[in-house]
């Protein structure tokens, strides 16, 4: 060990250490560690200084006979285990002395470390490595971290022994328990099928049954809960459109009798007509107090279409919605001097008939609002007559302008009292739109353009969804001004916006 | 104070041994990983407020991990080479005939040169194949295979007293001193329990040795009691990259790491860091005490930049 690195003498400094070299070439089995560490440690050849002088710690090298001996270290390759113990901080002679301690581990890869040329050492280091030559399976023994003897080999049995025990104790209860739930039901059952054969075919249907029954009610349960919410909600929709066409009924009803008056009433003001000249100056006072009052309603009044009662009441006090729209239009048409605009009047007035024919629903229909107004004080309808209204004033203001320019507004006037609530939501909302979309003075004509084919088209389309939508909600009602453009609107805006990008 | 900013990756410096103004850079393209690398050799001018001057610079095929000044002749640089080749430069020649030898027996990256200071004749190279290999000039192949690492060896560092004995830094944790007439290394020093990236012998007391390593610290051993270091110089953030003792002062060494610092330190005062220069803002993976001026530092790092100052001063001063 220790004289493999003095073997070759070279020049040195140091004198003191040449006794110690001495000692050192006695003591490599030296036992006394202490003394070996302290005195070899001042050294006198530099080739000595650089060598580990020290003789090897016993212990030490007991310690790595042990960690050779494991079975685990067994397994792993040469270099590791050298390297671990040098890592541990033993000397090459003491892990070579291990090496050797342990015959079968071999450290083979110093011999393949050996140089080319250069020197070949003496007879201990060759006589260790030929005799640690038999390469082993290769394992990383990293893993081992202590140095484990012969007696931590057997605990380590030991200790492997009683967990497996434990180990397989515990996988038989579970098991055994596993067993116990899940196998004895299953035997149940079969002890029963067994048992109850003859009659059992319907027993164990019974037995299996129950289950399946179960399973089978609960299924159907479901089903029948489902069936009866889709049945119900059905009941609920054919309800609703039973009241709808309840509705519907009633609303056709009403207009037909508002078609009836409407003709009593054109008989009427056809009468009148003849004998406006002669009541000119008898109504005038009720001009005034009828213009006070149009004031406040002109243009709801204007806009509503007041079936004109037939009876030419003088009370100025309306009694009823009918008798002030009546009044209402006898002011109108006594304030209405020119010939143009009586003549429109006339017009409008067989317009507005034939239109309303054509529309008869959408007549009676709004017609029967107001009188349902008058009937059940309901706040929404109220609400939605009062946004009509509303609705139809803005309309009356957009339609003041165009009166002279387009014949039919007036017309509208007459027949927007029927399709009030349709109409002037549509009207605004295009214009809105128009707007929005193009701001140029074509605006106008669209709108006028759009006005007339709104009329148009609200008249013929969509009846029966403008009216229920407008029943529906009052928010509907612009929401039905969109629809209900669009019919008409988009294609004229479409081919108007063609025409603009061309 | 002079800054030359290299190409690539900066990844050793070493002062010429002839001339107190040359220095050497090994560098390496895109931090080492991949790609080419270079050899310069600097020249400072005599006022420092002008920059250094480019000599020479030899392209390699991989990155230069380390150079190495012969000993024998001024003009001869080794350079250790990623690719596992051991290539020597002559600077006294045209680029066109370097290098002049190119010694490829490593199978992986050569981590370090050092060039024998006593005997002046050979050299020896580590590798990443766990070895150390022994080289003369003249010889086209090794002299010597020393393989007994069990992880790569990060540097091989010559006794600068005695003419055989080297130690070897390496990943296994451990510090080999090795004899080269000896067919195994003579002593095992497990100086840390991660892995040594440097290593370094004391000029002056040859029996001293310190090792830098990836925990951090700097540790200095006696090699004839090395079971428990001399001292551990703890300052570094990061781990300890590379490390010299000084030719000068027989106490100083300095550091540099991964924390972008160079540290000197005297190992024998109680107070062991006596400055730190951070003017790197990379790695500083390389430095170097100047043999032949007192106190002159070179520093380089990642960060492309070569640093030379004197001790006490501010490298980055202008």
């Amino acid at each position: 060990m220790a004289s493999q690195s003095q073997s070759p003498p070279t020049p040195t400094v140091a004198d003191e250490n040449l006794a110690n070299q001495g000692s050192e070439v006695v003591q490599p089995t030296n036992v006394d560690q202490q003394n070996a560490r302290e005195e070899p440690a001042k050294q006198s050849s530099t080739t000595s200084v650089f060598v580990n002088s020290q003789p090897m710690r016993e212990e030490q090298v007991q310690n790595a006979v042990k960690f050779l001996s494991h079975p685990k270290v067994r397994g792993s390759p040469v270099i590791y285990r050298r390297s671990f113990l040098e890592r541990k901080g033993l000397t090459k002679e003491e892990i070579d002395e291990a090496f050797r301690r342990v015959p079968d581990s071999s450290p083979t890869v110093q011999t393949s470390g050996v140089n080319q040329d250069g020197q070949l050492k003496s007879s201990p280091n060759i006589q260790q490595q030929s005799q640690q030559q038999t390469l082993q399976p290769s394992l990383p023994a990293a893993g081992v971290n202590t140095y484990t003897g012969t007696l931590s080999r057997s605990r380590f049995h030991w200790s492997h022994a009683l967990i497996a025990v434990g180990l397989l104790a515990a996988s038989g209860a579970g098991t055994a328990i596993i067993f116990k739930n899940s196998i004895l039901p299953r035997l149940k059952s079969w002890v029963r099928k067994v048992v109850l054969d003859n009659d059992d075919e319907q027993l164990k249907k019974t037995d299996n049954k129950p289950t399946l029954m179960e399973e089978a009610a609960q299924a159907a349960k479901s089903a029948a809960a489902a069936a009866a919410d889709v049945a119900k909600t059905s009941q609920e929709m054919l309800a609703s459109k039973a009241e709808e066409r309840k509705y519907f009924v009633e609303v056709v009803g009403l207009l037909d009798k508002q078609v009836q008056e409407m003709k009593l009433m054109t008989n009427a003001i056809r009468r009148l007509e003849g004998q406006e000249e002669l009541r000119i100056s008898q109504t005038s006072s009720k001009q005034l107090i009828v213009n006070d009052k149009a004031d406040y309603d002109t243009r709801s009044v204007r806009s509503s279409s007041p079936p004109v009662s037939v009876e030419p009441s003088s009370g100025l006090h309306p009694k009823s919605y009918m008798e002030i729209m009546a009044m209402v239009q006898r002011g109108e048409r006594t304030s209405n001097n020119r010939p143009w605009e009586v003549g429109q009047v006339q017009n409008t007035s067989t317009q507005m008939l034939q239109s309303q024919v054509h529309g008869e629903d959408l007549n009676t229909k709004a017609q029967s609002i107001p009188q349902l107004n008058g009937d059940d004080p309901l706040p929404w309808w109220q609400r939605k007559n009062v946004r009509i209204r509303e609705i139809d004033n803005e309309n009356e203001y957009n339609g003041v302008p165009y009166a002279a320019s387009s014949s039919q507004q007036p017309v509208q006037q007459p027949v927007q009292r029927a399709w009030v609530p349709p109409q002037p939501p549509p009207i605004v909302m295009a214009e809105a739109a128009e707007a929005i979309r193009r701001p140029k003075p074509v605006i106008q004509k669209d709108q006028v353009s759009e006005n007339q084919s709104v009329s148009h088209s609200s008249d013929g389309s969509d009846d029966m969804h403008s009216v229920p939508k407008l029943l529906e909600s009052e928010g509907a009602v612009e929401g039905i001004s969109v629809n209900s453009v669009p019919s008409s609107g988009e294609i004229q805006e479409e081919h108007e916006i063609k025409y603009d990008e061309k | 104070m002079p800054v030359f900013k290299t190409p690539f990756n900066g990844y050793s410096v070493k002062f010429s041994p002839f001339y107190e103004n040359r220095l050497a850079v090994g560098t390496a393209q895109n931090f080492g990983i991949l790609g080419n690398g270079r050899l310069h050799v600097l020249e400072l001018s005599p006022e420092p407020s002008l920059p250094i001057a480019e000599v020479a610079a030899f392209d390699t095929a991989d990155g230069v991990y380390d150079v190495a000044w012969s000993e024998s002749h001024e003009s001869i640089v080794v350079a250790a080479v990623a690719d596992g080749s051991v290539k020597l430069y002559d600077l006294a020649l045209p680029p066109s005939q370097n290098p002049i030898r190119s010694f490829h027996e490593h199978s992986r990256e050569v981590h370090s040169a050092d060039y024998n200071p006593v005997r002046r004749d050979s050299f020896l190279s580590s590798s990443w194949d766990d070895s150390v290999k022994l080289w003369t000039l003249d010889r086209p192949t090794s002299l010597r295979t020393f393989r007994e690492h069990a992880y790569c060896v990060y540097s091989a560092v010559w006794n600068p007293r005695h003419a055989d004995v080297f130690a070897s830094a390496s990943g296994d944790c451990t510090l080999r001193v090795w004899d080269v007439r000896e067919p195994s290394s003579t002593i095992i020093l497990p100086a840390h329990d991660f892995e040594i990236l440097a290593c370094d012998w004391n000029k002056y007391d040859d029996c001293l040795i310190s090792t830098a390593s990836v925990d951090k610290s700097v540790k200095v051993w006696d090699i004839r009691s090395f079971r428990v270091p001399l001292c551990v110089l703890n300052g570094h953030s990061y781990a300890v990259r590379k490390l010299k003792f000084s030719p000068h002062v027989r106490n100083l060494i300095v550091s540099c790491s991964y924390d972008m610092t160079v540290c000197v330190w005297d190992f024998m005062l109680e107070d062991a860091l006596l400055s730190r220069y951070d003017h790197h803002t990379e790695f500083a993976v390389g430095v170097d005490f100047s043999v032949l001026v007192e106190g002159l530092l070179a520093s380089t790092g990642w960060d492309e930049l070569v640093y030379v100052w004197q001790h006490g001063t501010d490298p980055r001063a202008p």
